[in-house]
Order: C-alpha cells, then sequence, then structure tokens
C-alpha cells in the first residue's frame, strides 16, 4: 500500500516538474520582451525566482476559480469566476473585463465565419440537387 | 495577441493540479483569459522589477530589486 503511494507521489512530483519547466520557458521569454523593451537586463535567479511565484499564485488562483463556481452551483469555471479573480486592483479588472470582450468578439467571428461556410457548403449541394429534380421532372 | 503568452493547454492543466473536485472543468473563453490574467501578472513583475532597478540605478534586475516589487504586487492580485 505505502509503496503504490510513494509511486503516485513520484509521478505526481515530475509531473509538477514538468509543468514548472513549461512556466519558466514562458516567463523567460515574457521577462525578455520586457527586457529589451526597457533596455535592462534580468539576472537568471530573477527569472527564476518570477517563474516560481507564477506556479505558487497558480494554486491560489484554482482554488479560488473552483470555490467562486461552486458557490454559484456550477461545475465548470467561467469568465465571471475569472473577472471575480481580478478584482483587488481596478485597473486589473478594467483590463480584464477588456480582454474578455475581446475574446468573446473574436469567438463570435469565428463562430460566423464556421456557420458560413457550412451554409454556402449546403447552399451549393442544395442547388446541384435542384438541378437534378428538375431533370426528372423534364 | 502578440508576443509570448500562456498556451490554453499549460493554463487547463496548471489549474486543474489545483483543483480539489475532480469534476471541475473551465470554459474555452475562461480559459484563454486566464492566460492573459497570467501573462499580466508575471509582466508586471518584470516591469516592476525594472523600474526599481532603475530608481535605484543598476543595471541588472536582480532578486533584490524583485523582493521590493513583490508585496504590493501580491496585494494586487
Amino acid at each position: 500500500m505505502e509503496e503504490e503511494e510513494e509511486a503516485e507521489e513520484q509521478q505526481r512530483f515530475s509531473y509538477q516538474q514538468r509543468l514548472k519547466a513549461a512556466v519558466h520557458y514562458t516567463v523567460g521569454c515574457l521577462c525578455e520582451e520586457v527586457a529589451s523593451d526597457k533596455e535592462i537586463q534580468f539576472s537568471k535567479q530573477t527569472i527564476a525566482a518570477i517563474s516560481e511565484m507564477t506556479f505558487r499564485q497558480c494554486e491560489n488562483f484554482a482554488k479560488d476559480l473552483e470555490m467562486f463556481a461552486r458557490h454559484a452551483k456550477r461545475s465548470t469555471v467561467n469568465t465571471e469566476d475569472v473577472k471575480l479573480l481580478a478584482r483587488r486592483s481596478n485597473s486589473l479588472l478594467k483590463y480584464i473585463t477588456e480582454k474578455n470582450e475581446e475574446i468573446a468578439q473574436l469567438n463570435l467571428e469565428r463562430k460566423a465565419k464556421k456557420k458560413k461556410k457550412s451554409e454556402d457548403r449546403n447552399k451549393n449541394s442544395r442547388e446541384s440537387a435542384e438541378d437534378g429534380e428538375v431533370d426528372n421532372e423534364n | 495577441m502578440e508576443g509570448a503568452g500562456f498556451r490554453k493547454e499549460l493554463v487547463g492543466k496548471l489549474l486543474r493540479l489545483h483543483f480539489q473536485d475532480s469534476g471541475t472543468r473551465v470554459s474555452g473563453d475562461a480559459l484563454q483569459l486566464m492566460a492573459e490574467l497570467l501573462k499580466i501578472f508575471v509582466t508586471e513583475a518584470a516591469v516592476r522589477g525594472a523600474r526599481q532597478a532603475q530608481a535605484e540605478d543598476v543595471a541588472l534586475v536582480g532578486v533584490d530589486q524583485l523582493e521590493k516589487v513583490l508585496p504590493q504586487l501580491l496585494l494586487d492580485f
């Protein structure tokens, strides 16, 4: 029994390490953008510290999001829950709300494009079917 | 949404790692929004660190500079 638990622990640990590495990579990229923009350098320790902080902050975010959703009697976290997360700073909340509308707008446009494509396809197949019917009537 | 950022897949994995209930899921839009939030979190830490370094007239953002901006950053999030 204990061996199984230990093996599970090991798996979870190495999974976490892989996620941390992925976070570290993204953090590095973002810091590089700021570095070239501000013409300044970030020490490796700083990048590692920000990366560690971000990973840990995700735990708080995840638990809060889950609680918000459950409070609203939902099992799926949605954008309202994310907006609640950003409540502590007015400028942050404003930015996140704007981003949310951008995302919603983009997705609407994408759906409209898809719908138009399938409508065009249906229209084309309907037209060729009608041509066939006219021939039959004759 | 140009430049670097967090991929939706990674954000999903990060969140699900810490959910207490295995039935909890995240909508696609929420994942995209969380990716933005995380991007800001990192960018703010970096930019505030850089500003601190500039104020101290040092060319490198080290942990000493980062430590000074950390408290306010965590309060803002």
